[in-house]
């Protein structure tokens, strides 16, 4: 289990905040599927070298939103329970995030919406050919 | 009051004054059961003053230190680990002598613990003290520090001298330490060490605690707002009082404003001024600490203020 997770503690996205999305990318990777267990949040912690609590937090905030569930004394694990609706729920979750970033920052070199449209399309047919479909 | 009702460490209204000099000024700090906090703060700023305060090795002129509760005594160094910034090692003992002096009078004082630091931070025992290098001495007052495996730690500079491997290794007993229910006080200069290890944070300038807060609250506030502008930059309609933003840059045709919190809000502001483009850009903890104790008038000479 130890070293599935990376965390870059000198990027200025909060730590608990990429924890939560690495964990995410896994679930819907399948690398973490549905009934495994997690490291404790000791051993992450100490696997990554960052704080307990924002390991804890993160844990925290991954069962609320039902990719995880914690049982007292036994651990962390994937939840089972509609655990092909959470996986793409955690697909389309990390997908928001990482088109999210792109066209940000795409924005930030002062294109507008149509000349960000014209470049989405561009690609697009580059990585979904027409013909091709999927 | 039981133990987990007690603040662990708790700073109130600290002062301390050398002649006329104010090292450190009305400081308050309570750091929560198992957090780990890093002190930071430039040369100076008074973070040694308050770890010799904390520790006994000098007394506030005004305000109060205590550790669970209570004032400290003899008694509480069996559950206070520490590690000063300058050492409280005997020159003329051994590494063994040490050990052998804390087993005796430490009931807390676990044998096995210690052979197991010794042996991961390879400690030779034989030699005296005053012939250890600086990496070993440090070594040694970590061993010290950890082996009556303490529920406070109170470390000042506790990674100095030591190689980027036994570096990342007191990392981890500070980590493991925190996962156990320790609670931990630190310093350094390594930023990154903090932003690693740390929940909180706190940053000490002048001896006054100018930021405090968890490292995630920080970066999650703590933002450039960058706006380009096409020709020069326009009056900037008193941006320089608006209470968000910490200073503002300029450098050509280039605006940076440094926001402590609402930087969307920022940013909406600052685009009525018509720039090209604005954007919003994340701060690393070493930026953030820049920032703060950095000198305003020397860091942005163009600065508005």
């Amino acid at each position: 289990m130890s070293a599935i997770f990376t965390v870059d503690p000198r990027s200025g996205v909060p730590l608990y905040l990429q924890v939560i999305e690495q964990v995410k990318r896994h679930v819907a990777l399948g690398s973490l599927a549905p009934g495994e267990q997690l490291p404790t949040v000791k051993a992450l912690a100490l696997d990554l070298t960052i704080n307990p609590n924002t390991v804890a937090r993160a844990y925290r905030d991954l069962e609320r939103d039902g990719v995880i569930e914690t049982s007292p004394g036994r651990g962390s694990f994937v939840s089972s329970n509609g655990s092909s609706a959470n996986a793409h729920r955690a697909i389309d979750d990390v997908a928001d995030s990482i088109l999210n970033n792109a066209i940000r920052e795409v924005k930030n070199l002062g294109l507008d919406r149509a000349q960000v449209t014209a470049t989405f399309e561009r690609q697009l047919d580059r990585w979904f050919p027409i013909g091709e479909q999927k | 009051m039981n133990a987990t009702q007690t603040i662990p460490v708790a700073i109130t209204d600290f002062t301390k004054r050398y002649g006329a000099q104010e090292a450190v000024s009305n400081l308050t700090l309570d750091i929560e059961r198992g957090s780990i906090c890093g002190l930071l703060g430039p040369n100076g700023s008074g973070k040694t003053t308050t770890f010799k305060c904390l520790l006994g090795f000098a007394r506030p002129t005004s305000g109060s230190m205590a550790i669970e509760g209570a004032p400290l005594t003899p008694a509480t160094f069996e559950y206070l680990g520490y590690v000063p910034e300058r050492s409280a090692l005997y020159e003329w003992m051994t590494g063994a002598q040490h050990l052998e002096f804390n087993r005796r009078t430490f009931k807390s004082y676990d044998p096995k613990r210690a052979a197991e630091l010794v042996d991961l931070f390879k400690v030779d025992l034989k030699k005296r003290v005053g012939k250890l290098s600086k990496g070993q001495h440090t070594a040694l007052a970590i061993v010290l520090a950890f082996s009556t495996r303490p529920r406070i730690l109170i470390l000042d500079e506790p990674a100095s001298g030591l190689d980027p491997m036994f570096q990342r290794a007191v990392l981890d007993l500070i980590i493991e330490a925190a996962a156990n229910g320790a609670t931990v006080v630190f310093s350094s200069h390594q930023i990154g060490q903090v932003e690693r290890a740390a929940d909180r944070v706190a940053i000490l300038k002048n001896g006054k605690l100018i930021v405090d807060g968890t490292v995630d609250s920080l970066k999650g506030s703590e933002k450039i707002v960058e706006a380009i502008f096409d020709q020069m930059i326009p009056d900037l309609n008193g941006l320089a009082v608006d209470p968000r933003i910490s200073r503002i840059v300029r450098s050509g045709r280039i605006l940076r404003a440094y926001v402590n919190h609402d930087s969307e809000g920022v940013a909406r502001r600052i685009n009525e001024l018509a720039p090209k483009n604005v954007s919003i850009l994340d701060l690393s903890l070493e930026d953030i600490f820049i920032n703060a104790v950095g000198d305003v008038a020397a860091a942005s000479p163009n600065g508005d203020r």
